[in-house]
């Protein structure tokens, strides 16, 4: 275990990720953001020409767009956006093989378990070290029925049609601020293509890591689910605890395909000092299915929310989401579904649980477009406050322009029940063994969609949490 | 010299510092101050637009603000206005017709008993310990935005109603405001204050016939709910084709008051309300009422607040609508349980019946909770009618068109149920009957 486990002083004691790496990055780009470090970047990654352009319009769009004045606290960004390292490379080009990456970064991804999960439990898996993935690899298997998994950059030099047919088209430059900006330097992320009827059974996972101090991530995944495919995506994140801020902003852009289901997984628990500012959308077609599973446990502020588009008859969208929000976190997450199509359906489940002085908000949107005839969809969101100084905010929008749309949304709030604490210690259990157990039953029905490894952690991070907490 | 006349949003040849002087006329100096310091705050407030969350989905030029001119008081003729009122037991009466207060009627028994009920104006002058403190100070300030400082700057007639300590009126008393003409700002203000222990219902309908252009009323309501004081303010926005409705309603509750209100839109062509409740005083209760139906072209926005700022109170909203044609609705709540007001008890729920293609409805139901020991929810549902239950009555030889109406009555109904004014409720019940059929 690493002697910084715990850190003192922080309250971070329960963070077992915030060791940090000695490492030798073969490059660093100045601090902050101009025209050149963007082509700087596009120069490392050896882009076409397009790309470049199509980052360099980006950047001028990002500058042109105002700070979004709603959501969280966003007033001290300006600062450390301008502090920030935009691109660093961690090596001199990616590995297939853990054998090939540089001894420190694979002890890294070693600690946190990667590669051993790999072997057990998984159909792929990518690791992003700073600024690029330092490793990717698919099990033989996937790769002889046509599945592609690869690093972004690989993507676009290996597949240049279809990455160009699909880039930028679910989430363009122009959606918003963080948006541009990570149209403008993005770097690292996967490249997902599931051929028509391919099932790929267990997932592929992606692992993000941020090890060097004040570094802006910007990774861009962009997936493909063909027709009548199956897959599940994870990501897991961390970083290790500084006492600057760091800056993630991810852009995701899937296309589910007629009849095709994908499932997308994220564990984020970054360290306590992260921006964490990311657009997630999924553009789902006739018949298929897209779920966003989306736990939110860590950073110091994310604004994340998972959307769904459902563009085609029959579609359906699911977002689970969970939010943890610790002494000085905001999580302000949630979804969004969009129905443009006749007889889609959507589901949204958010719980969340502000301990100390954190803050959990659901942010979400149900827009029912006329002509999305029979439209379903439902939202439930159920906050739990631990202490008296923690806060809870619910804010869904609902619009419906669909008379034979049904669309309904319910919220509650409240802390945990007295009468519960009283009666399972009247059993034997002790005040914060028992609060814990009530925090399991609150999260259970989205715990249990996660895999088995993250549900155990969660678990365990929340017995860790409850310590003390009560009383 | 372009840059010497440079234009300040909002003033027009309506409202303007001008008008706002001619009002202060024969009013107490303390009066004239606050109207023209709600005049600065009007000249420095910036029009609301879309950008402001609260003003997402209506947009100002619906209100027509430069079409109208402000009403002047003048012998209008009140018949249509009194005609509302009558045989509908009261223990009061105001008829304001325009921009004029044109009777003030106040049972004598009540008025033995120090119950007061006046035309503003004439409040200010004879009872400025009363009005000074509460007007325009805590409920709707100038400064609680662009209309609330129009309002507090320009506002004539207007209805002012103080009951004792411990004195319970058992009917309502009961307030009609009617515009007669299409091209005219009017801007009522009233002022409630029920002292301790003392029970009052008022009930203030918003009347005119269908206009052929616009008209403003730009209104403000404040209800003070002293210590153990029980009070039901009801709304009823009945206007004509034509009206641009803007109101403002906040209720301040104390300890162990009741304070509920009701509020139905079923008139204007646009309606935007801004209905608060402040929870003062543990122990205080508010009910928030409300029903809107909107056919044609009919665009509403609701926007309401419930503000827990103490331990141990209650609030509970119920706001039901149904909408044809190419209406547009907009439901927007907003729950704030401040730090430290424990034990709160806050629900919210709107439900909505989209009955046409082309009508819109928007929910926007919000929760803000600082405090941990709370019991919150809120819900909020877009649908249509039940079809067993249209067949079920079609099956008894209802039209199709009866049937609907019948069970958007019933869906109503919750609402009304709730609002301890049995024969108000009868009133209301015919008034929406005769709207929706």
């Amino acid at each position: 275990m690493p002697q910084n486990e715990t850190i003192e002083g922080l309250g971070l004691d329960t963070y077992k990720y915030g060791f940090v790496t000695k490492d030798k990055p073969v490059f660093k780009a100045q601090r902050g953001l101009n025209e050149e470090v963007v082509r700087q970047i596009s120069a490392h990654k050896e882009e076409p020409e397009w790309m470049l352009q199509f980052r360099l319009k980006a950047l001028e769009i990002y500058r042109s767009k105002p700070m979004p004045t709603w959501g969280g606290d966003l007033s001290q960004l300006d600062a450390v956006l301008d502090d920030l390292y935009y691109y660093i490379k961690p090596a001199e080009q990616m590995q297939y093989s853990w054998d090939d990456v540089p001894p420190e970064i694979k002890e890294t991804f070693e600690r946190l378990g990667i590669p051993e999960a790999e072997r057990r439990v998984l159909a792929g898996v990518g690791a992003q070290y700073e600024s690029e993935m330092v490793y990717h690899s698919l099990k033989q298997e996937w790769e002889e029925k046509g599945v592609i998994f690869e690093s972004i950059e690989n993507g676009l030099k290996l597949y240049p049609d279809l990455f160009r047919e699909h880039f930028g088209t679910v989430v363009p430059p122009g959606d918003n601020k963080f948006a541009a900006l990570n149209s403008a330097v993005w770097s690292g992320g996967s490249f997902v293509y599931i051929p028509k009827g391919v099932k790929v059974e267990i997932p592929l996972q992606a692992y993000f890591r941020v090890n060097a101090e004040q570094l802006g991530q910007f990774e861009r995944t962009l997936i493909i689910a063909d027709e009548g495919s199956h897959a599940h995506y994870i990501e897991g994140c961390t970083a290790p605890v500084y006492s600057t801020d760091s800056f993630h902003s991810g852009v995701i852009e899937i296309i589910v395909k007629k009849g095709a289901r994908f499932r997308y997984t994220t564990i984020q628990n970054w360290s306590k000092n992260m921006y964490n500012l990311v657009t997630q959308r999924a553009l789902v077609h006739e018949d298929a299915h897209m779920e966003w599973i989306d736990g939110n446990l860590g950073s110091k502020l994310t604004m994340k929310y998972p959307s769904c588009y459902l563009v085609g008859k029959g579609a359906h969208g699911q977002i689970l989401s969970i939010g943890y929000a610790g002494d000085g976190q905001h999580q302000d997450t949630g979804g969004k579904v969009i129905h443009a199509a006749p007889h889609t359906t959507s589901q949204i489940i958010s719980k969340s649980i502000s301990k100390g002085t954190g803050r959990a908000s659901y942010r979400g949107l149900v827009k029912v477009y006329e002509g999305a005839t029979g439209a379903k969809s439902n939202v439930e969101c159920d906050a739990l406050l631990i202490n008296d100084t923690s806060r809870t905010d619910t804010f869904p929008y609902i619009e419906i322009e669909e008379h034979t749309a049904n669309v309904g949304h319910e919220a509650s709030v409240s802390k945990i029940g007295e009468e519960q604490l009283f009666y399972l210690m009247s059993r034997g259990l002790s005040e914060d063994e028992a609060a814990a157990m009530v925090v399991r039953g609150f999260i259970e029905p989205i715990a249990k969609e996660l895999p088995l490894e993250y549900a155990v952690e969660l678990n365990r991070l929340i017995e860790l949490e409850m310590e003390g907490s009560v009383g | 010299m372009a840059e010497l006349t440079k234009t300040i949003e909002g003033v027009t040849a309506a409202f303007n510092r001008d008008a706002v002087v001619a009002r202060t006329h024969g009013e107490p100096e303390w009066l004239r101050e606050r109207r023209l310091a709600a005049w600065r705050v009007y000249e420095e407030t910036p029009l609301p637009t879309a950008q402001l969350e609260e003003w997402r989905y209506t947009d100002v030029s619906q209100l027509a603000l430069d079409q109208v001119h402000l009403a002047e008081p003048d012998a209008a003729d009140a018949s249509g206005a009194r005609a509302e009122l009558e045989g509908k037991a009261a223990a009061g009466r105001v008829v304001q017709v325009n921009a004029s207060v044109v009777e003030t009627w106040l049972d004598e028994s009540l008025k033995a008993k120090g119950v007061l009920l006046l035309d503003l104006a004439t409040a200010a002058r004879e009872h400025p310990e009363l009005v000074r403190e509460h007007l325009a100070t805590q409920a709707v300030p100038a400064e609680a935005g662009k209309f609330a400082a129009l309002n507090a700057a320009l506002w004539t007639g207007g209805v002012f109603l103080y009951v004792p300590r411990g004195v319970r009126i058992e009917e309502p008393i009961r307030v009609v405001r009617w515009i007669d003409r299409a091209g005219i700002a009017v801007l009522p203000r009233t002022l409630i204050i029920a002292d301790e222990g003392s029970h009052v219902a008022y009930v203030d309908e918003f009347r005119s016939p269908d206009l052929d252009g616009p008209s403003l009323s730009c209104g403000a309501v404040e209800v003070f709910a002293r210590d153990g004081a029980d009070v039901q303010y009801v709304a009823l926005q009945l206007w004509g084709k034509g009206v641009r409705h803007l109101a403002m309603q906040k209720t301040i509750a104390r300890r162990d008051a009741n304070l509920d209100t009701l509020v139905v839109n079923l008139g204007a062509s646009v309606a935007r309300v801004d209905l608060g409740a402040w929870l003062a005083g543990p122990g205080a209760r508010s009910d928030m009422l409300g029903l809107y139906f909107a056919t044609g072209d009919q665009h509403f926005d609701h926007n309401t607040r419930q503000d827990h700022v103490v331990p141990h109170a209650t609030s509970d909203l119920l706001y039901k609508g149904a909408l044809y044609d190419r209406a547009k609705t907009v439901f927007r709540g907003i729950i704030r349980v401040h730090p430290k007001a424990q034990r709160t008890d806050a629900y919210q729920t709107n439900r909505n019946l989209l009955l046409s293609p082309d009508a819109e409805a928007v929910t926007l139901p919000n929760l803000e909770i600082e405090a941990d020991d709370v019991r919150c929810s809120h819900g909020a549902t877009v649908g249509q009618l039940d079809e067993e239950e249209l067949f079920y009555l079609m099956s008894r030889g209802l039209t199709r068109q009866q049937a609907e109406r019948l069970v958007i009555f019933g869906f109503f109904g919750e609402v009304l149920d709730r609002l301890p004014l049995p024969g108000v409720v009868e009133e209301l019940r015919a008034a929406i009957g005769e709207r929706i059929a």
